[in-house]
């Protein structure tokens, strides 16, 4: 009888542990499941952190998020075939360089430092107006070398006046000196820009709207 | 900085203004500042008393491997209409925490909720 009682206690215990792992185990499916990132939507395209809707690039391009601040939001990278640094990299950075509120102003100080730290020298070898989304933009178009370093890379920016603020995409393409640019991927950046939409206001939006109210 | 200089417009709004220290020498300042096309001023505080009065302490060894002095650190420092410092925060400055703390600096000198 006692050893009985024992067996069954240790079954009760076992039971009871079972018991726990599964109620822990639903806490931690129903509490802490991570919505996902990028979340697909009818219309082909995908919303991202429910912050921005935009048709993405295949697959085989991955994510960059940045969640932390820094120096762009989210972005796709394509590592390529081919010698280093055969990649691409387009993203959407809503602190472009330099303070201007002015497209013009912005674009020209923008020049003088993007890709700086790089070596490459850079040139502009065209520059349009342009509207996305029926927002005022400038649209450069660069290509730069760095023989010592045996790179070059071609761009494509979007500098696009949002409210008082102006914001960016930006498309670069790394290849070594003797590399072939390749068009497909500046496709998938142009896609991407044309389909951007913003689904909240942003902080700066809020804040001035704040500022309006409170009569300053 | 540059993030400092974008934000100028709605430090206007929040009758607030920006200066920069540095213990560089001003020569050194002017160029810093013009090549990032600063439009508010640079201070140059070359004995480093003001780091010190408002602590602003690096959080490196004093000295560098080649001798560089380390002494003082970034520190992004708040005062008020009166005079009193309300936000000391170590490290790169975080902008909308920054205009947030204003409005509401702001509002509280207004007298608005």
């Amino acid at each position: 009888m006692k050893q009985k009682m024992k067996f069954t206690g240790i079954l009760g215990t076992a039971a009871a542990v079972v018991a726990m792992i599964g109620i822990l185990a639903g806490c931690a499916t129903m509490g802490e499941k991570a919505k996902p990132t990028m979340v697909p939507t009818e219309r082909g395209t995908v919303l991202f952190l429910d912050k921005y809707e935009f048709k993405r690039p295949p697959q085989n391009w991955a994510l960059m998020k940045n969640l932390e601040g820094g120096d762009f939001e989210l972005g796709f990278m394509l590592i390529e075939r081919g010698a280093f640094p055969s990649q691409t990299t387009f993203m959407y950075d809503d602190q472009p360089y330099g303070g201007s509120q002015d497209l013009e102003t912005r674009a020209k100080y923008y020049c003088t430092r993007f890709l700086f730290n790089s070596g490459i020298d850079l040139r502009v070898t065209k520059q349009e107006k342009v509207t996305l989304d029926g927002k005022d933009a400038i649209a450069l178009s660069l290509e730069g070398e760095n023989p010592n370093r045996d790179e070059k890379a071609k761009s494509k920016v979007y500098l696009v006046k949002k409210g008082n603020r102006i914001i960016s995409f930006v498309c670069t393409q790394w290849r070594p000196m003797n590399g072939t640019y390749a068009q497909e991927p500046f496709d998938y950046f142009e896609t991407f820009v044309q389909s951007f939409k913003f689904l909240k206001k942003d902080f700066y939006e809020t804040l001035e709207e704040d500022l309006t109210k409170a009569g300053l | 900085m540059e993030a400092h200089n974008r934000d100028l417009y709605l430090y206007k709004r929040l009758n607030a203004r920006v200066l920069g220290v540095s213990m560089d020498d001003p020569m050194t300042n002017k160029f810093f500042a013009e090549s990032l096309a600063l439009e508010f001023p640079i201070v140059s505080n070359v004995l480093g008393w003001m780091a010190k009065s408002y602590g602003s302490y690096s959080d490196k060894p004093p000295f560098g491997p080649d001798g560089s002095i380390n002494t003082f650190g970034r520190r992004t420092v708040v005062i008020d209409k009166k005079g009193i410092v309300r936000h000391l925060k170590n490290g790169s400055p975080d902008n909308e925490e920054i205009l947030q703390l204003l409005l509401k600096l702001e509002k509280e000198f207004r007298g608005l909720k």
